[in-house]
C-alpha cells in the first residue's frame, strides 16, 4: 500500500514545530489540500506572524522532510487520514477536531462501527480490571468496538477483554503512533494493530507529555458513541473523557463502587452529576441501542455450587478482600481449610489472588 | 643472642602461628621491627619499652631485630607485644634458658607491664594447640577464654613482671579464675513474647516453620501491623546451640572482638544491622591485612534480621544471595582472603509500596510503586521460602500460643530432622535439593495431587512448586506427621504470595 503525496505533506506539517491542529485546519481550510499547504509553507508564502510555527523555513526539523517521513510511512504501514478521507470518523461535534489521525493496524471499519469507550483510572482495584475485561468482552462478542487509551490498568484490561474474545478495538495513543508508552505494553500494542487499530494525531516520535494525554481524550470521546467509565479517581483523566463524551451528547455510564475505594470515588460523583448507572451488561446495551444482545448476562456465572468451606470463605470477605490471616479469623478456619478452600474458588473463578491477598469476582 | 618465642594472629575467623624471632646483638642502640606488622603493631615498640622498664627489668642498650615469621603474612593487632618482651628479655639473659620451650605468649602490653587481654584469644589458642604448643602464657582476662581450648595448659599471668618470675620458679602463675565476671547482658528475649501477639495464625505459623526448617522468611506489611514485633520474637522460639554450633559461634564472636566472658555462646545469634549498612558491613570486608567480619558471619548459625528490606540500597541486597546460596562466604582483598561461614535465617521486613499502606488505601503512583519493586531484585525475592502479608490482627482476634508452646513444637520439629538428615551433609529442611525432595520428604497421593493443582493454578515454576514442598515438609514436621499431606501442601501455599 502506498501512501500519498497529500499524506506525506500533512504528515511533515504536522511534524514541525507549533504545529497544533486548530494550525493545521487552518491550512487545510486555505490552500486546499495539504500538498498546497506544505508547497506555500516549504516557499515562504505564508504569513510568519500568523502562523509563528513556520518562523524560518530554512530551519526546516529532519523529522518533518517528507522524504524521512515517507520512508516511515512505508515501513510501519502507516496510514494518514485526513477529513475529507472516506475513513474519517466522526468528529463533527468537537470544537476542536483532530487535523489529521495516524492510523496502523487493519481494521478501518472500526472507526465506522458501534463502538464503546471503555475509560477509567491506571490505579484500578482487581474488581475494576475484572469489570473493565468482563464489559470488553461482551462488547467483542456482539461485534461492538472497543476504543480506549492503551494505558495501564482499565484501558489494558479492556483492550485485552476485546481482543481475548476476537473482536476488534482501538488505542488512542497521546503519543506518535510509533512510539510505544508505557513500555511494557509492547505486546499490547502489538495485538491492537492485529486485531483493531492504533490511531494519534501527534507526529512520529512525539515523547509522553502530560498535557497531551487529555487533549487525546476528545478522541475517545467521538470515536465511541457510548462511554463508559469502570472506575476513576475523583481527579482522574477518565472523567475528562466523560465530560468530553457528555458535549458530544454520546450517553455516559458509569459503574458504583464503594466509597471506601479511592478508585471509586471518580465514577460515584459521576453517577450522582447524573450519568447512568451499569449494573449489568443490559444497562450498557440499552445505551448503545443494538437490540442483539439485550438479555446478555455477566460472563462469569455465580451457579457453580461451593463446598460449605468455600462458602463460608465467600461470606469472610463479603465483598471485600482480604489476606489469609483475616481470613483465618472471619471463619475461624484453619490454616490448611482456607488455603484448600481458596484453591477452590480459584479455580471456579470466584475469586483472585493478588499481592497476597484474594478478591472476589 | 637469638630467642624464638611461638605465638599466633588472626585472619579472619581463622588463627596462624607466628614466631616472634629477636636478635639482640653488639652494636649501636636500635630497635628494628620487620615481617610486615600493621601500624598497632609498629607502636608496640614503646609499649614494650615501657613494661620492661616499669617491671624494674632491663631494656638492653643493644641492637635488636625482632621478625615476625612468616615474614610474607601481614600481621594485625596487638598480641604479639608480650611475646616481643619475652623474646626480648630471653635474648638478653633476664630469662633462664630453656623455660620457654613449647610455651607460647600472647598478650597487649600496658605502659606499666599489665598484660591485656587480646581479641581473638579463643581462635589464638585452638590454633597454637593444633601446632603442638604445649603451654600457653595468656593474660588474666583471656584465661577462661582461653581455657575453652582443650589440650593445652594454659598460664595466666597478671603483669609482665609476674611472668618473669614464674618463669624464675619465684612465683606461681595465677589461677584461671573459675566464674566469669557476672554481666547482665542486654538480653532482649527475656521481656518479649510470642502471646503478646493476638491473631496472625498464618504469620506465625510461618515463624515457627522459620525455626524449625531454616527457611528465610519475608514479612510485608503496612507499618504498624506487626511484623517486627513477630520477628523480633523469633529468637524465643529458636533452638539453642548444640556444643559444636556454640564453639563456632563464640569462636567468630572471639575473632570478632565482641567479649565472650569465658563462656561459650549458648544462643544462637540474631543480628539486626540497620538499613544504612554498606555491603562491606554486611557481607564483610577488609583492609590492611585485617578480615572484617560482615553481619552475614556474625549472624552464622544464628539469625540476620533485616528490618525495612526497601530502605537497603539494591546492591547491598543482591550481594546477599551469593552468602544466601552457598552459607558461606568468600572474601578477596588485595593481599588478603578469607573463607568465612555464613549460615543463617534471614528474616525480612518491608512495606508493600513507599507510602507503605498497600493495596487499596495505597497512595503511590505506578512509576513509584514500580521503583520500589525494582530495588527489590526478583532472584532476592525468590530465595524466601516463606512470604507472608501481615496487615495486623481483627478486633476480635485472640492472643496465640506463648514462645514456651511454640518452641516446643518447634524442638520437635527439630528433633524429627536430625534423624532424617543423619549420615547427610544437611540439617535442615530448607537444605534438601530439589532433586532429593522425593526421597525427604515423600508426598502422599492426596498431596502430590494438592500440589500439581496449586501448581497448575498459579504457574508455578519447578522451583517454586520445590519452595512450597520443602515448607510443607517443615509444616508436617512441626505436626509430627511422618509424610506430607495435601493439608500441609495447602498451608504451604499460604505462606508464598507474590507480594510486591
Amino acid at each position: 500500500m502506498g501512501c500519498s503525496d497529500n499524506e506525506i505533506a500533512a504528515a511533515s506539517l504536522c511534524a514541525l514545530p507549533g504545529a497544533t491542529a486548530q494550525r493545521l485546519n487552518q491550512l487545510w481550510r486555505i490552500w486546499g489540500s495539504a500538498t498546497n499547504a506544505l508547497k506555500a509553507v516549504r516557499e515562504g508564502e505564508t504569513d510568519y506572524k500568523r502562523w509563528e510555527i513556520f518562523k524560518d523555513p530554512r530551519a526546516w526539523p529532519r523529522r518533518a522532510e517528507p522524504e524521512i517521513i515517507a520512508a516511515t510511512m512505508l515501513r510501519r504501514g502507516t496510514r494518514v487520514l485526513l477529513p475529507d478521507d472516506a475513513d474519517w470518523p466522526d468528529t463533527a461535534g468537537l470544537d476542536d477536531p483532530p487535523a489529521l489521525l495516524f492510523a496502523e493496524g487493519n481494521r478501518f471499519e472500526a472507526l465506522h462501527t458501534h463502538a464503546v469507550s471503555i475509560v477509567g483510572t491506571r490505579a484500578a482495584s482487581p474488581h475494576g480490571l475484572a469489570d473493565a475485561y468482563e464489559l470488553a468482552t461482551l462488547c467483542a462478542k456482539n461485534g461492538v468496538t472497543v476504543v480506549s487509551g492503551l494505558a495501564i490498568g482499565i484501558d489494558a484490561a479492556a483492550h485485552r477483554g476485546a481482543i481475548d474474545s476476537e473482536g476488534v478495538t482501538v488505542g488512542v495513543v497521546a503519543t506518535g503512533v510509533d512510539v510505544t508508552y508505557p513500555r511494557r505494553h509492547v505486546e499490547l500494542f502489538a495485538r491492537v494493530r492485529d486485531n483493531g487499530l492504533v490511531i494519534g494525531e501527534y507526529a512520529f516520535g512525539t515523547g509522553p507529555e502530560q498535557w497531551r494525554f487529555p487533549v487525546r481524550n476528545r478522541i475517545i470521546a467521538t470515536l465511541a458513541g457510548t462511554c463508559v467509565v469502570v472506575e476513576a479517581t475523583h481527579s482522574g483523566g477518565a472523567l475528562s473523557t466523560a465530560k468530553r463524551a457528555l458535549d458530544l451528547n454520546r450517553a455516559v455510564l458509569a459503574m458504583p463502587g464503594s466509597r471506601r475505594n479511592p478508585a471509586a470515588a471518580g465514577t460515584n460523583a459521576l453517577l450522582r452529576d447524573g450519568a447512568t448507572m451499569l449494573l449489568e451488561p443490559r444497562d450498557l446495551f440499552l445505551a448503545i441501542d443494538t437490540a442483539a444482545a439485550v438479555s446478555t448476562p455477566w460472563a462469569i456465572q455465580h451457579r457453580v455450587p461451593l463446598s460449605p468451606n468455600a462458602q463460608r470463605i465467600l461470606d469472610g470477605l463479603a465483598g471485600d478482600a482480604a489476606n489469609v490471616d483475616q481470613l483465618i479469623s472471619a471463619t475461624g478456619l484453619e490454616p490448611a481449610g482456607v488455603a484448600a478452600a481458596l484453591r477452590e474458588l480459584e479455580r471456579c473463578g470466584r475469586v483472585e489472588r493478588k499481592h497476597g491477598k484474594f478478591w472476589p469476582r | 643472642m637469638l630467642a624464638a618465642i611461638p605465638s599466633a594472629a588472626v585472619l579472619g575467623i581463622d588463627g596462624y602461628p607466628v614466631i616472634v624471632e629477636v636478635h639482640v646483638a653488639a652494636g649501636l642502640p636500635a630497635y628494628d621491627l620487620v615481617g610486615l606488622p600493621d601500624a598497632a603493631g609498629r607502636e608496640s615498640r614503646e609499649r614494650v619499652r615501657a613494661a620492661i622498664l616499669s617491671s624494674s627489668l632491663e631494656w638492653p642498650m643493644r641492637r635488636i631485630t625482632i621478625n615476625l615469621a612468616p615474614a610474607v603474612l601481614r600481621k594485625a593487632g596487638t598480641g604479639l607485644e608480650a611475646a616481643i618482651a619475652c623474646g626480648i628479655l630471653a635474648a638478653s639473659e633476664q630469662i633462664p634458658e630453656g623455660v620457654l620451650n613449647r610455651t607460647a605468649v600472647i598478650g597487649e602490653l600496658g605502659l606499666d607491664g599489665t598484660m591485656r587481654h587480646v581479641p581473638g584469644t579463643l581462635v589464638i589458642v585452638d590454633t597454637l594447640a593444633r601446632q603442638g604448643v604445649e603451654r600457653v602464657i595468656v593474660p588474666v582476662p583471656s584465661a577462661r577464654e582461653a581455657a575453652l581450648v582443650e589440650g593445652i595448659e594454659i598460664l595466666p599471668v597478671a603483669t609482665l613482671a609476674e611472668l618473669v618470675a614464674c618463669l624464675k620458679g619465684e612465683w606461681l602463675w595465677a589461677n584461671i579464675p573459675e566464674t566469669a565476671p557476672q554481666v547482665i547482658e542486654p538480653c532482649l528475649n527475656d521481656a518479649l513474647d510470642l502471646g503478646e501477639v493476638r491473631g496472625l495464625t498464618n504469620a506465625r505459623l510461618a515463624l515457627a516453620a522459620a525455626a524449625a526448617g531454616g527457611h528465610h522468611l519475608l514479612f510485608v506489611g503496612p507499618p504498624g501491623a506487626g511484623k517486627t514485633m513477630l520477628a523480633k520474637r523469633f529468637p524465643t522460639i529458636v533452638d539453642d546451640l548444640d556444643q559444636t554450633h556454640a564453639l563456632e559461634v563464640t569462636r567468630i564472636s572471639s575473632a570478632a572482638g565482641i567479649p565472650t566472658h569465658g563462656r561459650l555462646v549458648a544462643t544462637p545469634p540474631f543480628q539486626t544491622p540497620h538499613h544504612s549498612a554498606s555491603a562491606a558491613a554486611l557481607i564483610g570486608g577488609g583492609t590492611g591485612g585485617r578480615v572484617r567480619l560482615g553481619e552475614v558471619t556474625l549472624a552464622h548459625r544464628g539469625t540476620l534480621f533485616l528490618d525495612e528490606l526497601g530502605e537497603f540500597s539494591p546492591c547491598v541486597l543482591d550481594a546477599l544471595r551469593q552468602p544466601l546460596e552457598d552459607r558461606t562466604i568468600h572474601i578477596s582483598r588485595a593481599g588478603i582472603s578469607a573463607q568465612l561461614p555464613a549460615d543463617f535465617t534471614l528474616i525480612a521486613c518491608c512495606n508493600p509500596c513507599p507510602c507503605g499502606l498497600g493495596g487499596n488505601s495505597c497512595r503511590c503512583n505506578e512509576v513509584m510503586r514500580a521503583r520500589y519493586r525494582r530495588r527489590l531484585s526478583g532472584p532476592l525475592l525468590d530465595r524466601f521460602d516463606l512470604r507472608i502479608l501481615v496487615e495486623g490482627p481483627g478486633a476480635n482476634d485472640q492472643r496465640g500460643a506463648t514462645s514456651n508452646e511454640t518452641k516446643a513444637v518447634v524442638l520437635a520439629a527439630i528433633a524429627l530432622q536430625r534423624e532424617r538428615f543423619q549420615a547427610t551433609p544437611f540439617r535442615r529442611n530448607s537444605e534438601i535439593p530439589q532433586r532429593w525432595l522425593d526421597r525427604f520428604a515423600p508426598l502422599d497421593h492426596g498431596a502430590s495431587k494438592v500440589l500439581r493443582d496449586i501448581s497448575e493454578i498459579r504457574s508455578l515454576t519447578g522451583r517454586g512448586v520445590a519452595r512450597i514442598w520443602r515448607v510443607a515438609r517443615t509444616l508436617a514436621d512441626l505436626e509430627l506427621h511422618p509424610t506430607i499431606a495435601a493439608e500441609h501442601i495447602d498451608a504451604a501455599s499460604n505462606m508464598r504470595e507474590e507480594i510486591i
